[in-house]
C-alpha cells in the first residue's frame, strides 16, 4: 500500500544552513524551500516516506537570547507549510545550537501539535534542559556518524507520527523505550504489557535469586540522601517565629488551588488569621487527600495542624509568634523527588520570611 | 486438603422464564432472582441488567465483581461466615461458571472511588472483564438503612446471586475439572526434594482507607483490622474464605476466587518449586505493631512453613509498601529470600522515586504497573448502575458518566490492574 509521504520541516543553525559562521550568528529566521546541508542526507533517509519541504534557519545567538519567544516566532513561519513532522539539527555538542533545537521542538509540539525530534551529544546542555519535554536522540560528539544519527531521528519521528496503535504500551502509543529508540530518557513512567503476568514474573525472579542467577528488578532502588540536621535555632524560643506545615491535604472549602487528592504535586499557603478564624471552623475547610479517612481532622483541624496550641504558646510567651501563613500540601502517593523540591521551595520562602522554626505534621 | 473446582463454560446469558443452564446458555428468571435479593429487608428494590461484550454499555459505581460459584460438596457452605454457615472453605467440590460474572453497583455509595467497566472501546480493550457477560445488580436501599449497612446488603445480594446462578447449572456437563491439593503437614525433610520451598505472604488489608473509620469484613465474614499474621491453606483463598472489600482498587472478589499467584504457585508445585503455604497479614499505622507483625509473619514463613523463598503481595495504596518491606526484611534476616510486589502511582519521574523503602536485601521488585495512568474513554450509549449524571472520580475535574469523553485513573477501571499478579502490565522508565 502506498503510504502518504510526510511533509518534513528541518531546522538548522546558520552554520549548517550554509549562511556562514560565528560572524552570522545573529541572523534572524529565514526559510529555504527544500533541503539544505544535512537536509540532503535527511531527504535520502526519508526516501519515499517523506520529503523535506522546507528548511528553517536561524542564527544561534538570535535564538539563544530569548529561546521561548524566538522559537514561537520560528514556528509561526512554518505553519503555512503544513508540516507533519519537525526535525531539528542534530546539534551534536554545540551548546547554543542544542538549546535552540530543544526550544524549536518544544514550540512545534505546543504551538502546532506535531511530533518533533532533535539529536544531541550527551554533554550538550540542551539535553538536561529539554529531555523531559522533547524527544532528543543520542548522537555522536561530531558529524562523524551524521547519517546514522539522522536515521535514528527519522525512525523515531516516523513512530511518533504513526497513526497505528502500539501493542506494547497500555496507552497504545507506538514509541519504544529510550534505549531501543536511541533517545534520552524523558523521565516518564509508562505502563507496558509484558509477556508474562506479575505472578509468573515474581516466581521466576525469586527462583533466580535463590539459585544465584542474575535477575532484573522492575523498579530502581530509591536513593535516600542523608542530610545534616540544621544547627539549633540559636535564639531564645520566646523570640522565635514558628511556622506550621502539613501534608494532610487541609485546604479551604472548594480547594481553590486544586491540590490533588492523590498524586498531588503542588503546595499552597493560607493566611492563618482568615483561614483559621478563632475557634477553627471545620465547615470552612476540606481535605484533599484520599490516603486516610479524615473524619477526625474534619471534626477538629487543630488535630492535624496545631494552630490552637501554637496560639496559646504565643499568648503565654513561650514562643515569639506563630508565622502568619500555614503551608499545606497533600502527601498522598506523591513522588519523593517532587516532595523534596516542594520542601526546598517552602524552605526558601520561610527563610525569607525570617521564620526560625517549623513544625511539620503528617497523617 | 483437596479442592475440586468443576468449571462449566457459559456462552450466553439471557432472561428466561426459568433459571437454568442448557447447552452452555444460562437463563435467568429475573422475577425469582429479585425475590431472592429482596428477602433482605435492607433492600427496597433492585434493578437487574445483562451486559454483553461489545455492547456500548458503561457499568458505573461498581463495587465488586463475583464469579458465580456454589459448593456441590459439602453443600450450603458458600462464602462461609458471610453467606453460608461457618465451615472451613477449600475442601470438597465447587462448581464454577466461566465466561460470566455478577457485577455489583452501589449508586448510593459516597466513597471517593467509583470503579467502572466499559463493554466497548478503549476500556474494553484494557479490562479482562470486558470479555465476560455480566449480570448487573443495582439495588436500592430501604428507608432509614445506613450507608455501611447497605454496603453489606449489596455484597450479600451479590454473593446470593453468584450461588443461585451456579446452582442453576446442576446436571450440566462439566467442561474442566481442576484439583487443588496440598498437604502442608508433609515436610520434605532431609533433602527428599531438591526443589526450593516457596511461601506466599498475602497482605490482605490496610487500615488507612477504612470508610467512616470502619473496616470491611473480608475474611470468613470478619474484618481483619489488627489481625496478627496467621496461616491459611491456599484452598481457603480460592474457595470463598476471602472476599474483596466494598470498593474496587485493583482487586475484586472474582480475582481472589481465581487468585493468580496462588494458582501459579500450584501450577509449579512439584515442577520447579514446592508450594510451602500462605501467611496472611495486614498493614498497620502503628510502628510497634508493624514490627510485631513483621516479626511474627517472618517467623511463620521461616520456622513454621520452613520456606526458603517467599513472594509478598500488597494491598492498594502507598503506605502498605512500608509494612510489606518490613515483613520482607524480617524474612531476609531469617535467610528467606524475597520478591516483593510494588505499585507505582506516578507518570512523571523514575521507577526509583516511589518506593518508600531502600534496602540491599529487597532487590527483587516486581511492579504491577503505574496505577494512576489516566485512561480516556469514549461516550457510552447506555449507563448501568447509575445514570448519565453519575459523577466519575477524577482528582482534577468534575465529570459525568454520560460525557462525550471521560478520563479516569487506571485503577478505577475494573479488571486492568491486579494487586494479586494476574495482569501482564508493568511500569517502565521512558
Amino acid at each position: 500500500m502506498e503510504q502518504k509521504r510526510l511533509r518534513v520541516v528541518h531546522y538548522l543553525n546558520q552554520f549548517f544552513g550554509k549562511e556562514g559562521g560565528e560572524d552570522r550568528a545573529d541572523i534572524p529566521f529565514l526559510i529555504k524551500e527544500g533541503p539544505v546541508g544535512p537536509g540532503m542526507a535527511l531527504e535520502k533517509i526519508l526516501g519515499n516516506r517523506g520529503n523535506v519541504i522546507a528548511t528553517l534557519i536561524c542564527g544561534d545567538n538570535y535564538l539563544a537570547r530569548d529561546v521561548q519567544n524566538a522559537s514561537r516566532e520560528g514556528i509561526e513561519l512554518i505553519v503555512t507549510y503544513k508540516p507533519d513532522i519537525l526535525i531539528a539539527g542534530p546539534a551534536f555538542e554545540a551548546g547554543r545550537y542544542g538549546v535552540a533545537c530543544g526550544g524549536i521542538c518544544k514550540a512545534a509540539r505546543e504551538r502546532i501539535g506535531i511530533p518533533a525530534v532533535t539529536g544531541m551529544y550527551q554533554e550538550n546542555p540542551g539535553v538536561e534542559l529539554y529531555r523531559k519535554e522533547v524527544y532528543i536522540c543520542k548522537t555522536e560528539r561530531s558529524t562523524l556518524k551524521m547519517v546514522e544519527d539522522l536515521t535514528f531521528m527519522v525512525n523515531l519521528a516516523l513512530k511518533l507520527a504513526s497513526k497505528e496503535k502500539g501493542k506494547r504500551l497500555l496507552s497504545l502509543e507506538t514509541i519504544g523505550r529510550p534505549e531501543e529508540d536511541h533517545y534520552f530518557s524523558r523521565g516518564l513512567i509508562k505502563n507496558e504489557i509484558a509477556d508474562k503476568t506479575a505472578a509468573q514474573r515474581s516466581i521466576e525472579m525469586l527462583l533466580a535469586k535463590l539459585q544465584g542467577r542474575p535477575f532484573q528488578p522492575e523498579a530502581k532502588r530509591p536513593e535516600f540522601h542523608p542530610f545534616e540536621p540544621p544547627p539549633p535555632m540559636g535564639r531564645d524560643l520566646s523570640l522565635c517565629e514558628i511556622a506550621l506545615i502539613s501534608d494532610g491535604g487541609l485546604v479551604p472549602k472548594g480547594n481553590p488551588d486544586r491540590l490533588r487528592s492523590r498524586g498531588n504535586l503542588i503546595w499552597a499557603k493560607y493566611p492563618v488569621e482568615t483561614f483559621w478564624p478563632g475557634e477553627s471552623q471545620a465547615s470552612a475547610l476540606e481535605i484533599s487527600h484520599t490516603g486516610y479517612f479524615p473524619i477526625h481532622v474534619l471534626e477538629d483541624p487543630n488535630r492535624l495542624v496545631p494552630v490552637d496550641i501554637l496560639r496559646d504558646l504565643a499568648k503565654e510567651g513561650i514562643i515569639g509568634r506563630l508565622h502568619p501563613f500555614f503551608y499545606s500540601t497533600s502527601g498522598c502517593t506523591t513522588s519523593q523527588v517532587r516532595c523534596q523540591e516542594m520542601g526546598e521551595e517552602m524552605a526558601r520562602e520561610l527563610r525569607e520570611g525570617k521564620v526560625d522554626g517549623v513544625i511539620l505534621t503528617s497523617t | 486438603m483437596r479442592l475440586q473446582i468443576e468449571r462449566i463454560d457459559i456462552g450466553g446469558l439471557c432472561v428466561g422464564s426459568r433459571t437454568g443452564v442448557s447447552h452452555h446458555v444460562l437463563y435467568v428468571d429475573f422475577g425469582e432472582l429479585e425475590g431472592i435479593i429482596l428477602t433482605d429487608d435492607r433492600i427496597k428494590a433492585v434493578r437487574l441488567h445483562i451486559a454483553s461484550p461489545g455492547d456500548r454499555v458503561r457499568i458505573v459505581n461498581v463495587v465488586d465483581v463475583i464469579q458465580p460459584r456454589c459448593k456441590v460438596d459439602p453443600e450450603g457452605s458458600d462464602f462461609p461466615g458471610c453467606l453460608g454457615k461457618l465451615r472451613v472453605a477449600g475442601e470438597g467440590r465447587t462448581r464454577s461458571l466461566e465466561g460470566i460474572s455478577v457485577v455489583l453497583s452501589n449508586r448510593y455509595s459516597k466513597r471517593p472511588y467509583s470503579a467502572l467497566i466499559d463493554m466497548f472501546g478503549t476500556g474494553a480493550e484494557m479490562s479482562r472483564y470486558s470479555a465476560l457477560t455480566h449480570l448487573c445488580i443495582d439495588p436500592v436501599p430501604s428507608d432509614g438503612v445506613g450507608e455501611r449497612d447497605f454496603e453489606s446488603a449489596v455484597k450479600l445480594a451479590g454473593l446470593k446471586t453468584a450461588v443461585h446462578l451456579a446452582r442453576a447449572a446442576e446436571g450440566h456437563p462439566v467442561d474442566r475439572t481442576e484439583v487443588y491439593e496440598l498437604n502442608l503437614a508433609e515436610r520434605t525433610e532431609g533433602g527428599q526434594s531438591h526443589l526450593p520451598r516457596i511461601a506466599y505472604y498475602y497482605q490482605l488489608y490496610t487500615p488507612q482507607h477504612d470508610y467512616q473509620g470502619i473496616s470491611d469484613p473480608i475474611l470468613y465474614g470478619s474484618e481483619v483490622k489488627g489481625l496478627l499474621p496467621t496461616i491459611l491453606h491456599p484452598n481457603e483463598i480460592l474457595d470463598g474464605a476471602v472476599l474483596s472489600g466494598h470498593t474496587i482498587r485493583e482487586l475484586d472478589t472474582y480475582t481472589i476466587q481465581n487468585h493468580p499467584l496462588v494458582k501459579e504457585l500450584y501450577r509449579r508445585h512439584g515442577k520447579d518449586l514446592i508450594f510451602a503455604g500462605v501467611v496472611i497479614g495486614v498493614a498497620s499505622i502503628e510502628p510497634v505493631q508493624r514490627e510485631r507483625m513483621a516479626m511474627m509473619a517472618a517467623s511463620l514463613v521461616s520456622n513454621v512453613l520452613a520456606a526458603e523463598g517467599v513472594v509478598l503481595t500488597k494491598t492498594h495504596g502507598g503506605m502498605p509498601h512500608v509494612d510489606l518491606a518490613l515483613v520482607a526484611e524480617a524474612c531476609e534476616k531469617a535467610q528467606v529470600k524475597t520478591t516483593l510486589f510494588i505499585q507505582l502511582v506516578h507518570g512523571v519521574g523514575s521507577t526509583a522515586d516511589e518506593a518508600s523503602f531502600s534496602s540491599d536485601a529487597l532487590n527483587a521488585l516486581v511492579n504491577i504497573g503505574q496505577t494512576q495512568e489516566r485512561i480516556r474513554l469514549p461516550k457510552a450509549d447506555r449507563i448501568l448502575g447509575g445514570d448519565s449524571d453519575t459523577i466519575i472520580c477524577n482528582p482534577d475535574s468534575l465529570q459525568k458518566a454520560g460525557d462525550e469523553e471521560i478520563e479516569i485513573e487506571g485503577f478505577l477501571l475494573a479488571g486492568v490492574f491486579d494487586v494479586l499478579g494476574g495482569s501482564r502490565i508493568v511500569a517502565v522508565d521512558y
